[in-house]
């Protein structure tokens, strides 16, 4: 399938620009076809596979026909935003796009074979050419929150794929537990992206990676390289399930076999190192460099350690996932070209071996029935084709030469050690790191190889051969991978396979940074003729590598003792703990909170509307003016009676004397509106200040004259947050009677004779301009009536609400 | 637009609001209504004062600058309504006494849940 796109021409001058359409059906077909499944399926039932396997094939082919452009193609979205619905084209996102929808026709025609007669077929396709479509998306996004939205798009789709067999608990916890650690880093990402358009302008990829330069000044600029740098490494580490986030990864393989065949080599967890690969032309320098060698050579290592004590074939594969995506991000993190050739050239190897051994650990799975290690042995026999498929695809996972992962990895060591001998100190552990984590991935690769060969047991039944539809896959998958490492060979004796190192030199092009350009070009692999120090090194790691297998049980015994002492490698318990922990806290803060008492509730919407005004004013910068007494004396004085008589209706010692003092305050603030030249309000204010005492009088003749204590304690806690309260008002008050408005007033005051013929410019609006307003408030009187007689009504008639 | 920071206004306002909260946060049910009440009523002296205290009426053909008419026939609004709710809840707490025997919102409160 590779080579396809392998045969076109690479060099810059014949680059044009990608058609929007293209881009627009390659990313859009797989959304039609999942909302077209559940019609599809109910006609053809089983083949539903092949339906689905050839959306996949057009994807592929409209991405062959992207490849070879570059540049972007946009709609506006969000115009004032600078949002544009915008694609880029470049040889990243060929490569990441073409392994999602190649990879994608092999799942597919896989499925055929493996879900055959399974329920909730609709469900599954309609799912994964949703998530291939996202995949797509997420690749060749151009727009920040293009790839945002698709992004979580993905994770999504994995959460329903993952929790396919949604009756079975494991399955629904991995699901979630996928969701969560995805969605969470997604978010950081999020804020990463925000800042990154705020600072640069714009939310354009397109626009940012062609001047990666400026757009890295700018960052720096505003002092922000290292928080947009951590917050997107941490959405890239979360969707790679890097340390420590790998929780969920392992977890994941409750999937059916051909999702997880998806999502550990072509999609999912692609799309973070993918993430990496995006931004490192922007972002690549000293900090990127500590971080993503750093925590990807950690990664390596912990997840091949946990490999080894795997005691299942997925188990296995899972954690060499993580830890062949810990090599690929290491890669991208040295700086320079070769750091891009290991990331690239490993992306398409791993895609390669990987979706291969994932098929073949569901055929065995399939056929034989179990995937212990411990019960299978000797397999050859049953299964010669997939025996033959697992020598090359495994040899190629453990780095072994001739094989495709070896070169990959062998420009791993070259990278590690002249960062190494550039930086010295410290940076030696990097080179080290790398042929031991190595070391156990050739271990355990191996490991999962012998299940085809020694003594077949007793205890395994009959194992019968695949169908075609599932043996055909991996063929092709092994084909592309051996092609790959014969490629080596042939250079070696002076033949290149030029189109594959056209094509990833191509790729590697787009991810380099700014001063590292012009390097590109000339990508070169080969098998070593000459003895180097990256050569040393991969025959370290061989030796090492066999010598574990050969006395694998110690090796297993060691690292599970390691595993025990050191249960942190495993990383569950702070999943865990996180989203239990939230779980209990939210019950306790409910309980807090809810409690059914009216003043928890008005409590803590004062104390909360209080801490947010103040947290606004002090995030604000809000200044408190200073005071001068301008009123007049007789604002003061109706103010200060207002004032008081509020005091006394708080300490009026019966309902009678609490609404005397009320009708003052009311009668008191009548006349302030009279001052305050509002003549209307204040008629209406005397109004209804008459017509509320009466209500109130009448109301209260039924009421017990019961008036409760005053407990102390709880009037000490009353008076603070009253207090505050007061407190916040004053401060508000002052800080708004300080500032002059912008009014709309005029506007009335101009156009109430000419429009509406009135001089009284309150009343011309209320009945007028805002007439409409004045009936809502009608029927809001009207309703409260309804209600008011409703209430009262019913009670005489006997019933009860 | 009076331009200047009102000290007066401002504290005679955080009087209200603070009596308002206390009796808001009271178990006795007329009370709350009481708060509430308060509440509103400083509420809408807030809100007149938004609009400048210091001019004319705004009746046209008096001179003058006048005060913000829209803020007043904001404030008439809120009045109006003002009062149909306060009906509302002290027909709301003749009801709940009726139904519990009691106004004190501790009682309630156990009969409730």
């Amino acid at each position: 399938m590779v080579t396809f796109i392998l045969g076109l021409p690479y060099e810059s001058n014949v680059q044009s620009t990608p058609d929007l359409w293209v881009l627009i059906a390659a990313v859009g077909l797989p959304f039609v076809a999942a909302a077209a499944t559940p019609l599809v399926a109910r006609a053809l039932g089983n083949r539903t596979a092949y339906y689905a396997a050839a959306v996949a094939a057009v994807c592929f082919g409209l991405v062959v026909t992207l490849a070879g452009t570059h540049g972007g193609a946009a709609v506006t979205w969000v115009g004032p935003l600078s949002i544009s619905l915008g694609f880029y084209v470049d040889g990243l996102a060929t490569l990441v796009g073409a392994l999602a929808s190649g990879v994608g026709v092999l799942v597919f025609c896989y499925s055929a074979g493996y879900m055959r007669g399974e329920p909730g077929q609709p469900k599954y396709y309609a799912t994964m050419l949703a998530f291939m479509g996202s995949m797509l998306g997420v690749v060749y996004a151009g727009d920040l929150v293009v790839l945002f939205c698709f992004w979580e798009l993905t994770s999504i789709a994995s959460f329903l794929l993952v929790g396919h067999y949604s009756d079975r608990r494991e399955s629904r916890y991995a699901a979630r537990k996928a969701m969560l650690v995805t969605v969470g880093g997604g978010l950081f990402m999020l804020v990463g992206f925000v800042l990154l358009a705020s600072t640069v302008g714009t939310y354009s990829l397109t626009a940012m990676l062609a001047e990666p330069a400026a757009t890295r000044a700018a960052v720096e600029g505003a002092g922000l390289l290292l928080p947009i740098l951590s917050l997107v490494g941490i959405g890239a580490a979360a969707k790679s399930a890097q340390v420590p986030f790998h929780v969920w990864l392992p977890d994941a393989m409750a999937a059916p076999t051909p999702v997880s065949a998806f999502l550990h080599s072509a999609t999912m967890v692609k799309a973070g190192v993918f993430l990496l690969g995006r931004v490192r032309p922007i972002l690549v320098g000293g900090d990127w460099t500590t971080a993503f060698v750093a925590l990807g050579l950690l990664t390596m290592l912990v997840a091949a350690v946990l490999a080894v004590c795997a005691s299942e074939l997925k188990e296995l594969l899972a954690y060499s996932t993580v830890s062949h995506l810990g090599l690929i991000v290491a890669g991208f993190g040295f700086s320079g070209a070769l750091g891009s050739e290991t990331a690239v050239f490993h992306i398409l190897n791993h895609a390669a071996f990987k979706a291969a051994l994932f098929l073949v650990a569901g055929i065995v799975a399939h056929e034989a029935g179990t995937r212990a290690f411990d019960d299978l042995s000797g397999l050859r026999h049953d299964l010669p084709i997939t025996a033959g498929v697992t020598v090359v695809a495994a040899l190629g996972m453990g780095g072994v030469p001739p094989f495709n992962g070896f070169y990959s990895k062998e420009l791993l060591f070259e990278a590690s050690y002249e960062f190494a001998h550039h930086a010295g100190g410290l940076a030696w552990l990097a080179p080290v790191v790398a042929v031991v984590g190595s070391v156990f991935t050739l271990a355990y690769s191996l490991r999962f190889l012998s299940i085809f060969f020694g003594e077949r047991p007793e205890t395994l039944g009959s194992v019968h051969r695949a169908p075609w539809p599932m043996t055909g896959p991996p063929v092709v998958l092994a084909a592309i991978a051996g092609v790959i490492g014969l490629g080596g060979i042939t250079a070696a004796l002076g033949a290149p396979l030029a189109p594959v190192e056209s094509f990833v030199g191509w790729v590697v092009a787009s991810t380099l940074g700014p001063d590292a350009a012009g390097h590109a070009a000339s990508f070169h692999y080969y098998l070593p003729t000459y003895v180097s120090p990256a050569v040393v090194m991969s025959a370290l790691a061989i030796v090492g590598g066999v010598a574990c297998f050969l006395r694998w049980r110690r090796v297993r015994w060691a690292t599970r003792g390691l595993l025990d002492a050191l249960p942190v490698l495993r990383a569950d318990g702070w999943y865990d703990r996180l989203v239990y922990g939230a779980n209990h806290a939210s019950t306790r803060v409910q309980r807090a909170l809810w409690t059914g008492h009216l003043r928890t509730y008005a409590a803590w919407t004062f104390v909360g509307a209080v801490a947010l005004a103040g947290f606004g004013y002090v995030a604000t910068g809000v200044a408190v003016p200073n005071a001068t007494p301008s009123l007049g004396a007789t604002l003061t004085i109706i103010l200060a009676v207002a004032a008081v008589a509020a005091i006394a209706a708080v300490r009026a010692p019966s309902h009678v004397a609490g609404v005397m003092a009320l009708s003052v305050v009311g009668f008191a603030v009548t006349v302030f509106f009279v001052l305050a030249s509002a003549p209307d309000v204040a008629l209406t204010q005397v109004v209804v200040e008459t017509v509320t005492f009466v209500v109130f009088l009448v109301i209260l003749d039924k009421l017990p004259s019961y008036y409760g204590r005053i407990e102390r304690s709880r009037a000490a806690r009353d008076v603070v947050i009253s207090v505050l309260v007061g407190a916040l008002v004053t401060i508000t008050t002052l800080v708004a009677t300080d500032a002059t408005p912008d009014a709309i007033a005029s506007y009335f005051v101009e156009n109430t004779v000419e429009q509406a013929g009135g001089h009284n410019i309150v009343n011309v609006i209320l009945v007028d301009f805002r007439g409409l307003d004045t009936l809502g408030e009608i029927s809001v009187v009207a309703m409260a009536a309804v209600t008011v007689l409703t209430l009262i009504v019913m009670r005489e008639r006997g019933e009860t609400p | 637009m009076t331009g200047d920071a009102e000290v007066v206004l401002a504290l005679a306002l955080g009087v209200l609001f603070a009596a308002g909260t206390f009796l808001v946060l009271r178990r006795d049910l007329v009370r709350v209504v009481f708060g509430v009440l308060v509440l509103s009523q400083a509420t809408n002296v807030y809100l007149i004062t938004m609009g400048g205290i210091g001019g004319v009426a705004p009746i046209l053909g008096h001179g003058g600058e006048t005060t913000d008419p829209l803020v007043q026939a904001l404030v008439l609004t809120a009045v109006v309504i003002g009062f149909a709710t306060t009906a509302l809840l002290l027909v709301l707490v003749y009801r709940t006494y009726q139904e519990h025997g009691s106004i004190d919102l501790d009682d309630i409160q156990g009969a409730v849940r």
